[in-house]
């Protein structure tokens, strides 16, 4: 296994994965970072896993759970603070180019809870199956379906509604 | 035209009854410009999954990780014992020449002079041999890049003497 041909490539998918999880593009990018180099540190043992993405994806959302709880710890002390940084998910550069609408709908994602934001962000952004992204999430195809459903569901209802 | 295809896709995609590859036909049909006035409520959702996947980290970040990777690289390879012990092996085999050709010379100058007690021992001819196949075989040893041998080798004089 080379880490620049078989591992490196998967920074983007996770890079997006865990944009959508934490919101914050600092600390996607330290969540990729941490997960290829900890892939490369087992990548003796990986020629075993059958899907190295989904299996990336998985290790890249865990590490972003963390965080998430590490975070939602300290707001009860740093509520203000961490509240007037919220969300830094899109660059300055996208905040101009997007429209208000779009702006809009990216708040929108972002009131979803976890599960409906992370399942449909591996089915409709990085085209996955439903067993695969199970697979990824640890729940059952049903699961995941019903968390699309919802995730999709919320959106048309206030999209339409702004 | 008609759009009661997509009509469809869209009324499967909200019920998640679409197939991956009629996701992306919806997808494809709200990045075109001919969107119909009844459909355009659903265009940005459409439009932001195309956008989103672009989403992308930069090949500074692909520079930051390689030289990260190098670097653990060679942590990694100075804690592998062999590598760890040859400098030790190095040293170890220069030491003996040292000693080896040292005492060696050392004897011979002795044993030019005829007056201490240890010319006796310097003059015995089993002693002086040895020492000489000693000075010969670690010198191969120390040609031949070192082996973990040589630290066997290292004990042999005194068990001869």
């Amino acid at each position: 296994m080379d880490f620049t041909r078989d591992i490196l490539p998967l920074k983007n998918v996770l890079f997006r994965t865990a944009l959508r999880i934490t919101m914050n593009r600092e600390e996607a990018e330290d969540i990729v970072q941490d997960t290829l180099l900890k892939l490369w540190e087992r990548h003796e043992e990986l020629s075993s896993v059958s899907n190295l993405e989904s299996f990336a994806i998985s290790a890249a959302r865990n590490l972003a759970l963390d965080r998430i709880a590490l975070h939602q710890n300290k707001v009860i002390t740093l509520n203000e603070e961490l509240h007037d940084t919220a969300d830094s998910s899109v660059s300055v550069h996208e905040q101009l180019v997007m429209g208000e609408r779009t702006d809009m709908l990216h708040q929108l994602i972002s009131q979803l809870p976890e599960k409906q934001r992370t399942a449909l962000h591996l089915r409709d952004i990085e085209g996955k199956t439903y067993r695969e992204i199970g697979e990824i999430m640890d729940i059952s195809e049903s699961d995941v379906k019903i968390n699309i459903y919802r995730g999709r569901d919320f959106l048309k209802k206030n999209f339409k509604n702004l | 035209m008609n759009y009661q295809y997509i009509e469809q896709l869209i009324e499967r995609y909200f019920s998640c009854q679409t197939t991956l590859q009629e996701e992306q036909i919806l997808r494809s049909f709200f990045v075109g410009e001919d969107v119909p006035g009844h459909l355009m409520q659903y265009a940005e959702l459409f439009r932001y999954e195309n956008e989103a996947k672009q989403e992308s980290l930069g090949s500074d970040f692909d520079e930051k990780m390689i030289a990260l990777i190098d670097g653990s690289e060679k942590k990694t390879k100075t804690l592998q014992p062999q590598r760890r012990f040859t400098p030790f092996f190095r040293a170890a085999a220069v030491v003996a020449i040292v000693i080896t050709v040292g005492s060696a010379a050392d004897r011979a100058i002795s044993s030019q002079s005829e007056t201490s007690a240890e010319s006796a021992i310097a003059v015995d001819p089993y002693i002086r041999q040895s020492d000489i196949q000693n000075t010969i075989r670690v010198k191969d040893v120390s040609q031949a890049e070192v082996k973990p041998q040589v630290d066997t080798l290292l004990v042999q004089p005194t068990e001869m003497n």
